[in-house]
């Protein structure tokens, strides 16, 4: 039937145009867009947790989901029947308190009061959404707690969970900035030439001061804090490179000129710590061979577009990681071992990178973080080399760099697991096919961290991480004597 | 709004909704497709006629990092490399259901398997195994071994595993395994007795 099938054909097309034209048409009419994400969500910071809420744009307004808001703070039972909206929510340890809406209305109740919004409440795909201006006021009737909103900054702060920060410029030679919390903090910190800015998604940082803040020093010309797009951001400018290092377990960050030789870039690994000898002089005179010096690199893995696992679906490895490595290197630095960190900011490295880079500071000690959520306890491993084709002598062959080491390597893992052990986190030492340790000519252990206790989120718990990181340190350090010094 | 208007819109109301139940038949209809043709292929390819054969598979826990030696009965069919498939999908039927002690995502399937000399075996696995493979050092390296050890079990003349992806090298399994080498039966041998 060629012609019935042309003319049905026809007709699909006709239908299909007009309805399209007809769909296009009713969004237009309620002004309904979805807005990308990360572009416009709301922060909210609790004390139990900080999350952020996606916004829904309606006829120019902001509007967030109401399920999406509450169900951090406790359960949530939504149900909804034509147009009426009835929502249970029961805090921690509480009551159900009662919530009902009608779309396209703008009066409900709250805990039994009536309650009058700035605008229509909206119903949309079986989700119910409030505008923005008062999610604020509802959080504080539903928990009883006070709770403060900054609107343009699209943040809310729950209880009195605001985190300050003060300044205080060391005129050294070079001059430092040193940036204090009352709580460890965990930015992601972009540098270029000239700045250092550190960005503030979970922490509920807030400024008490000026918010700019102008330096005559040599180096560093200002910092300046802003909140934007539910997050905060410390904006530190200068006249020359800089680099930010963390200190006093995540409660200190340290704003001071990167060494010239290794410029700061988004790109390139971060600094390592200066040599111990004569750190303050940086006279350009011909250069000694350098001292060797024990230098411990550490590798929080996977960054930038490779999250590497989703620990939980707002947890990514990349993030649990990089937190580890900083505790590492501050507990290596309480026992007298300086640290580097490979990366400290979220960014991308190649796994070949990771193993150039490392092979060129020619560490003492490599030892990669990895964090997942399967199993439990900590995985200690070295690396499981290839069939080996060893080369003479002289150069080592890239795929099996490792072999000539792996006894030290192993060494440390036995090390560590005994730090493990003794502070009772289940622990086991494997010999794993990972990347890109089989290409690292300095002993080299991998770390992979899994929930203590099958709570997922104990993974990135301050108290789990310091337990583990001080295993680690205290492994390093008992077989320090063991591991030669390199000669950088 | 004029009556012309109105009644446009309501034709066009209904043309939308009648469209959107055409869409719902669609989509049901090539997702219904989809399985039947998923059910064949998997129907087709290993099975074959033959009494079914004991085969030995070491099957990875998740929760305590460690390789069971069990044994279940497939049919085999007589081909050696179809043979090693048969094996390595049995293995893989026991990682797909979510409630397994180790699943490693949906989909996951071997391709095809096939040998480099004697002892060399290269097995395919489709794209699905990899992108859809838990990431982490202990779920990779579980996967693998499982595999490597699984195949030598069944065939001991298989000395060394090499795994592609969708035909193709990948450098790791899910961010972490490394899938440009050779894996050596007797190397994973060793770690799975560490593991055990
Ligand atoms: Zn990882």
């Amino acid at each position: 039937m060629p012609l019935s099938g042309r003319r049905s054909r026809l007709a699909w097309a006709i239908t299909a145009g007009s309805a399209l034209l007809f769909a296009a048409l009713l969004t237009r009419q309620t002004g309904v867009h979805a807005q990308s994400p990360g572009q416009n969500q709301l922060t909210v910071y609790s004390p139990r947790t900080s999350y952020s809420v996606p916004l829904l744009e309606v006829n120019g307004q902001p509007y967030a989901g109401l399920v999406e808001l509450l169900e951090p703070l406790g359960s949530v039972d939504a149900r909804i029947d034509g147009k009426k909206y009835k929502l249970h929510f029961t805090p921690p340890g509480g009551r159900p308190l009662e919530v009902q809406f009608t779309g396209g209305k703008d009066k409900g109740k709250v805990r039994g009061n009536g309650y009058k919004l700035p605008a229509n409440f909206i119903l949309q795909n079986g989700r119910g959404y409030l505008p923005l201006s008062v999610t604020s006021d509802l959080v504080s009737k539903l928990l009883a707690t006070d709770t403060e909103f900054h609107a343009a900054a699209r943040r809310l702060f729950i209880g009195n969970i605001q985190l300050r920060y003060t300044l205080e410029l060391h005129k050294d030679n070079p001059s430092r900035l040193l940036l204090g919390f009352s709580s460890p903090v965990n930015p992601s910190i972009a540098t270029e030439p000239g700045r250092v800015r550190l960005t503030f998604r979970r922490e509920p940082i807030v400024s008490t001061g000026p918010e700019n803040v102008p330096y005559s020093d040599p180096l560093i010309s200002g910092a300046s804090f802003s909140e934007h797009d539910g997050l905060a951001e410390l904006d530190v400018t200068g006249t020359a490179p800089m680099m930010a290092n963390f200190a006093d377990g995540g409660r200190t960050i340290i704003i001071t000129g990167a060494p010239a030789a290794a410029p700061v870039t988004q790109e390139a690994p971060a600094p390592l710590p200066p040599a111990p000898a004569n750190p303050q002089n940086p006279s350009p005179q011909p250069r000694q061979p350098a001292a060797p010096r024990f230098l411990v690199l550490i590798d929080p893995a996977h960054g930038g577009s490779d999250i590497g696992a989703a620990i939980t679906p707002s947890l990514p490895e990349k993030d649990v990681v990089l937190a580890l490595a900083r505790r590492v290197q501050h507990e290596l630095a309480n026992r007298g071992i300086a640290a580097g960190l490979l990366r400290n900011s979220d960014v991308a490295i190649t796994l070949d990178q990771r193993a150039t880079w490392t092979n060129a500071a020619r560490p003492a000690l490599y030892i990669a973080l990895h964090a997942a959520n399967t199993g439990q306890g900590v995985h200690v491993f070295t690396a499981m080399l290839p069939a080996a084709n060893l080369s003479p002598q002289g150069f080592l062959p890239w795929d099996t760099a490792q072999a000539a080491f792996l006894d030290l390597s192993g060494s440390v893992a036995g090390s560590v697991a005994a730090e493990l052990e003794s502070r009772k986190l289940p622990n086991a030492t494997l010999l794993a096919p990972l990347r890109p340790m089989n290409n690292i000519a300095a002993p080299a252990i991998a770390v992979e961290i899994a929930p203590p206790a099958g709570n997922v989120d104990e993974i990135a718990s301050a108290a789990y991480q310091e337990q583990v990181a001080q295993s680690i340190a205290a492994g390093v350090a008992a077989v320090r004597a063991k591991l030669p010094e390199v000669r950088p | 709004m004029t009556r012309r208007v109105l009644v446009m819109f309501a034709v066009l109301a209904a043309i939308a909704v009648g469209l959107g139940f055409y869409a719902l038949h669609l989509k049901r209809k090539v997702a219904r497709d989809e399985q039947l043709a998923a059910e064949q292929q998997r129907a087709l390819a290993p099975l074959s006629n033959g009494p079914p054969t004991t085969v030995t598979l070491y099957i990875a826990s998740d929760s305590d990092g460690t390789l069971r030696r069990t044994q279940v009965n497939v049919t085999l069919p007589p081909e050696r490399t179809e043979r090693d498939r048969a094996v390595l999908r049995a293995l893989f039927e026991q990682y797909l259901p979510s409630s397994s002690p180790h699943p490693i995502g949906a989909g996951a399937d071997v391709r095809d398997v096939y040998l480099l000399g004697d002892d060399t075996a290269v097995v395919d696995t489709n794209a699905a195994f990899a992108d859809a493979h838990p990431s982490g050092v202990l779920a990779e390296e579980l996967t693998v071994a499982s595999i490597v050890v699984t195949l030598n079990a069944n065939d001991s003349k298989i000395g060394r595993v090499k795994i592609l992806v969708n035909g193709q090298e990948r450098e790791t399994l899910a961010g972490h395994a490394d899938l440009r080498r050779f894996y050596e039966a007797s190397n994973i041998g060793q770690v799975v007795k560490d593991m055990q």
